[in-house]
Parts: C-alpha cells; sequence; structure tokens
C-alpha cells in the first residue's frame, strides 16, 4: 500500500495539492485511488486553481498504475514462454507418469486427493526422490503430519540413480538428498510464512540454474485447511482461497510444479469426495483420485479433473 | 448559416444503419454459444459448479474471434476480432488453445500444409492477447488502463472489434469479503469490499462497452446449493447457507447461490448455466467422456444443448 506522499520523490507532479484534493476524498494510497472512479475525481477538480496540473498527476498515477499488473501478452510470446521454461517433471511411476502426459508439470497445481493408506505420501515421497536424482533440482516438501522418511527417501534415491546400498556415500547420493528441504508446518499461518519466504527465494533465483527449486508438495493440505473451515464463517473460505491463489501463483510466475494432497470424506452413494468443499475445487488445475486396492500392494490412481485431457481415464500402480 | 447546418444533420437514417451495422456488427460464435447471435456491447455470463467446461466454452469462442473469415481463399468462418484474455483463475493452457486452433485450420483446409498453416497461426495468435491477475487491485488496475492501451494499439491495427474474456469473474470474492473488516486509518476512506471492487470494475467495463466496439464473456464458478430434485423427493442435501435461490425452469431444476452483486447483476445481458450430467443421469458416459448439459437462462430458452469435449474443440451431442 504505497501512500501517495512517499511518491512525492520520484514524481514531482504529485504535490500537495495533490495529495490534499485527494485526501479530502478519502484516498490515500495508490489501492484508494484504484477504488474510486477517476473521471468523476477529474470532474470534481475543475474548479481547482490549476486543473491541467492535476490532469498531468492524475496521467502519471495511470502511469503507476499500469506497472503494477502483468503486461498484456500476445499468444506468439505466451507460446515461447511457456516452451522455454515449463517442464514436465516425471514422478518416478511409470503408470502414472503415461496417464499425465509424462508426470506433473511445471506451472500447474495438482492435487492428489485419497482415503487413508491409498499411497499419497508414498508416491509424494518417490516423486521428491525422482525430481531431486533424476532432474537435479530441488524439492521443498511441507510435511505436516510428520509422515516424512528420510529412509524410504533414501531408498528411492538409490534405486533412482542406480546405487545398490543406502549407505553409498558417493557425491551424487549425496547431493540428491540435500537438494530436498523438509519442512514441518502445523498450522496455515505458518505455511504462508514459509511460502512467502520461497516466493522471495525464488524471486531472486536465476531461471535454468541448476539448483533451483522446481517441485513444491504440501502433505497435506487438508490438515492445515480443515480446521479453519466452519459452515457460515467467511475467514476460513477467504484463507483457503488466498493460499489456493498464493499456490497458482507460485506455480504460475516462477514456473515451479505445486502437489497439494487432501484428504477425502464421504460423498453421494457411499463413493468418497476429496475433502474442502466446492470452493476448493477451482483452485488446482489438475485432480487425481488415489485408491488402494484391497489385498494387492496396487493403488488405483484415476483423473478427476484436468485442464487439457479428459476426466475419467485411470491406471494402477505399485510402489515398491 | 450555422442555425441551418444544425437542423440539417450529420448524417440520413441510412448512414447512421450503414455505420452501425459495420463498426458494431453482430457476433455469430461457435456452438454452443450459437443458440443467440450476440451484439455488441453484450455481456455474457457462463456459470457454473467446478469442473463444467467453461474455460474450454471460452477458448472456442477464442479460436473463433481470432480467426479471419476467409483468408488466402479458404474460408475459416472466422470473425477476425481481437481476444484480451484477463486470467484470474491462472487456469489458461495456451497449448490447449493451439491444439485446438491447429486442429480448425487443418479442418477448414482438408489437410495440413506446414507453410500456409505457420502463417496464418502466427497472425491468429498476433490477435489473442493475455494478462493474469492475482488479486482484486491487479483486476482494477489492468482494467483502469485498458482503455489507454486499447487506444493506442487501435492506432497500429485496422478498426476490429474486441472481446473481453474474464476466466471466473469471482475468483477473489472471498477475499474480498474477509478483506471488509480491515480497519483505515482516516476518515472518509472506502473500505476494500467485494461491493466497491465490483462497482470499479462494473464502471470501468461500461465506459469501454460504450466507447470500442465490443463484448465481455465472462465464466463464474456457481456453488451449487440445493439439488431439488421433483421425481425423487428422498433425495434433498443440506443446503449450503443460501442468500438467495434461484430456479432455471427445467425438468430437474439445479438452484444456485447467487454472490455478485446487483450492480453486476444488472449489467449482464445474457446468462447460461452449465454443468456436467455425469452424476445426475445414471450412466450418461459418451465414448468422449463426460457430458456437460448448457442452458440459456437469459433469455430464457425452454430446451438445453449437450456437448462434449473433444481434442478439437467442443462438440454437440
Amino acid at each position: 500500500m504505497a501512500p501517495l506522499r512517499s511518491l512525492e520523490k520520484d514524481y514531482p507532479l504529485i504535490d500537495a495539492d495533490f495529495q490534499g484534493f485527494c485526501a479530502s476524498h478519502g484516498i490515500l494510497t495508490v489501492e484508494d485511488l484504484l477504488i474510486h472512479d477517476l473521471h468523476a475525481l477529474l470532474a470534481k477538480a475543475d474548479h481547482l486553481p490549476r486543473p491541467e496540473r492535476f490532469r498531468q498527476a492524475v496521467n502519471q498515477v495511470l502511469c503507476i498504475v499500469d506497472g503494477l499488473h502483468r503486461p498484456w501478452l500476445n499468444g506468439i510470446e505466451l507460446l515461447r514462454r511457456t516452451s522455454d521454461f515449463n517442464r514436465v517433471l516425471s514422478t518416478g511411476c511409470g503408470g502414472v507418469d503415461s496417464l499425465l502426459n509424462g508426470g506433473l508439470q511445471e506451472g500447474q497445481v495438482t492435487e492428489l486427493a485419497g482415503p487413508s493408506s491409498s499411497g499419497k505420501t508414498q508416491f509424494c515421497l518417490l516423486a521428491a526422490s525422482t525430481v531431486a536424482a533424476m532432474h537435479l533440482c530441488c524439492v521443498m516438501y511441507l510435511d505436516t503430519g510428520n509422515s516424512f522418511s528420510s529412509k524410504r527417501v533414501a531408498h528411492f534415491v538409490s534405486r533412482v540413480l542406480g546405487t545398490t546400498s543406502e549407505e553409498d556415500n558417493s557425491r551424487s547420493f549425496q547431493q540428491a538428498m540435500s537438494r530436498i528441504l523438509c519442512c514441518a508446518v502445523f498450522d496455515i499461518f505458518s505455511m504462508f510464512a514459509l511460502l512467502h519466504q520461497l516466493e522471495a527465494k525464488l524471486k531472486s533465483q536465476v531461471r535454468g540454474s541448476v539448483g533451483v527449486v522446481r517441485l513444491l508438495i504440501i502433505d497435506s493440505i487438508s490438515s492445515l485447511i480443515s480446521p479453519i473451515l466452519s459452515g457460515s464463517g467467511s475467514q476460513g473460505r477467504a484463507l483457503m482461497i488466498s493460499a489456493g491463489a498464493l499456490l497458482k501463483k507460485l506455480a504460475n510466475e516462477y514456473n515451479i510444479a505445486v502437489a497439494v494432497i487432501n484428504h477425502t470424506v464421504g460423498g453421494e452413494n457411499g463413493f468418497p469426495k476429496p475433502a474442502l468443499g466446492e470452493t476448493w475445487k477451482t483452485i488446482p488445475h489438475v485432480r487425481l483420485m488415489l485408491s488402494h486396492d484391497f489385498g494387492s500392494k496396487a493403488c488405483h490412481v484415476s483423473i478427476l479433473k484436468h485442464i487439457s485431457l479428459a476426466p475419467g481415464a485411470s491406471t494402477r500402480f505399485v510402489i515398491e | 448559416m450555422e442555425v441551418r447546418r444544425w437542423i440539417e444533420g450529420d448524417e440520413t437514417a441510412k448512414e447512421m444503419l450503414e455505420r452501425v451495422f459495420t463498426q458494431r456488427s453482430s457476433l455469430a460464435l461457435p456452438p454452443p454459444l450459437h443458440r443467440i447471435p450476440l451484439r455488441s456491447g453484450d455481456v455474457v455470463e457462463i456459470a457454473g459448479p467446478s469442473p463444467s467446461a467453461k474455460t474450454q466454452i471460452l477458448l472456442q469462442a477464442a479460436v473463433s474471434c481470432v480467426l479471419p473469415k476467409e483468408w488466402k481463399g479458404t474460408y475459416y468462418g472466422g470473425l477476425g476480432q481481437t481476444v484480451l484474455y484477463i486470467d484470474l483463475d491462472s487456469k489458461f493452457d495456451v497449448h490447449r488453445l493451439l491444439q485446438m486452433l491447429k486442429h480448425r485450420i487443418v479442418g477448414a483446409n482438408g489437410h495440413s500444409s506446414s507453410g500456409c498453416d505457420e502463417e496464418i497461426i502466427n497472425m491468429c495468435m498476433k490477435r489473442f492477447f493475455y494478462t493474469c491477475c492475482y488479486d482484486s487491485f491487479e483486476l482494477l488496475a489492468t482494467l483502469k488502463t485498458l482503455h489507454y492501451r486499447l487506444q493506442r494499439e487501435n492506432l497500429a491495427l485496422e478498426n476490429h472489434g474486441h472481446v473481453i474474456m474474464m476466466d471466473s469473474i469471482g475468483a477473489f470474492h472471498w477475499m474480498d469479503r474477509a478483506c471488509t473488516s480491515f480497519v483505515l486509518e482516516g476518515y472518509n476512506r472506502k473500505s476494500i469490499s467485494f461491493q466497491n471492487v465490483m462497482v470499479i470494475v462494473v464502471g470501468e467495463l461500461r465506459k469501454l462497452l460504450s466507447v470500442h466496439s465490443m463484448v465481455v464473456i465472462c465464466t463464474k464458478t456457481a456453488n451449487l446449493g440445493n439439488y431439488v430434485d421433483d421425481r425423487n423427493f428422498g433425495k434433498r442435501s443440506a443446503p449450503d447457507n443460501p442468500d438467495s435461490l434461484r430456479d432455471i425452469g427445467n425438468g430437474r431444476r439445479p438452484v444456485f447461490r447467487e454472490y455478485m452483486p446487483s450492480i453486476w447483476q444488472s449489467l449482464v445481458t445474457h446468462r447460461i448455466f452449465v454443468q456436467a450430467l455425469g452424476d445426475q443421469v445414471a450412466v450418461r458416459k459418451h465414448r468422449d467422456g463426460m457430458v456437460y448439459s448448457l442452458e440459456w437462462s437469459l433469455p430464457c430458452l425452454s430446451f438445453s444443448d449437450k456437448f462434449v469435449v473433444t481434442d478439437a474443440g467442443i462438440a454437440l451431442v
């Protein structure tokens, strides 16, 4: 919220007269100016001693406002931007990779929903290991339920790298393990704090260099959001939507893949449906439903929603 | 002499009609929006629960808008307009747009020839402009500066019409509702509430619609409240705190909660309701997947169209 007086130094047109006139109409910051009708304001300024100067000041503010939103890109520039940067990250699980046309897409938020012990955490650990070992980039893992197991990750990493023993001290193993950053979060506010720190870090890192964060996993986002969601209050839903918007912004602006885990609740006709309600449905780009086949090691995954594939496709996979 | 000139007028009625029909011509969009032709100045709202292929409908309309009517002897049937896509949901996939465009071009040509295709694809993609907004302030900033940007660019391009597409107008609704409780210092300050933001959005859109020849198409996520099933009385789920229920008179009446303020509702001139038919009809799986139904609620048509989403776009069933 930049107050108008702080702009006076760089933009001398926004002088004390202009600020005074705005303050008399309740406009103290640039955001206030955005929620006022500028033409009505200009009309009221006609009785001022120097209306031309006022008009110039308003034009100056509009130029500043022009810098506040993302730039308009045409189709060609968009294609260039996405083909240069957005890759597909393999998850290490052949079945899921083929279902999703290669794996987790950078720039998209993927949701994995499933009842307990349906393989969600195992899948995330495998994906984190594969991305760290094969794609040589950092993974940020937010763990809300103490389910992160470094032993399991070491097993997956050594399997991807092809080394036989877990205690192998080869450089690549050490480096791959050190690329996975695990943080424990237990409430939504600490998650917000962590994500803002991540955003600051992503802003400063150079695109295309080795060691940048390309995958963010939140296990599980429903345990952070469900406690604050109540039936009629709007604060809980506002926090949920803000969290979702922040995740989409991180994915879109900094080209990372985001994977979030959701649990399920009972739905119509006894089939489980993902938790967090109708309002959450608009947040993820891709929604997958996992379930565990009774009596076998195989897990079943199906697409509930995808922005470019047909829903309903499904496959089975096994995680050793 | 001055008075005589004033009485005689600037143009005859015939000249006026010719001018209006060329500058503000009507748009015939492809299925599933083909039932009602749109005139410039219209605001269309496509509402539906998630997921219901609303973004796919927008992309299909965008492809038709950027294609030219005819080019190098081949008839494409497009509208030759510029599309300004404001993405509030960050759901846009440019490769999907390209895929749909390529299918249309190959369909019109009868075969694909890479040389010609490249040229026309480049021409169409240059007419498509995209921006995304992550909160209401960015949306307001975009709309306020859009008029000046259009004026600058109109000097360069020929004067085609524009279509503004906004994906999910209610995307920031919960966040703005929570902002109402912020305490601002200073007297006389307008609080940042959903109502105030929408007042400015509607004001800017009205100004744009009156100055430029433009159509606005928006999607809106409609949260289903009650399922009122006339046939099976037992299937009644708990209401979701409805503020105002609205019926869309049809056999099985879905009602949804309207959360957009009345100023937005007064701007909208056409309303469409889309939903997936997966769970309402027992097993209704077309070979391409989910079947969706589309109903025009304003102006109210008594039948509904059914469509599926294919690789090439949207196909009516």
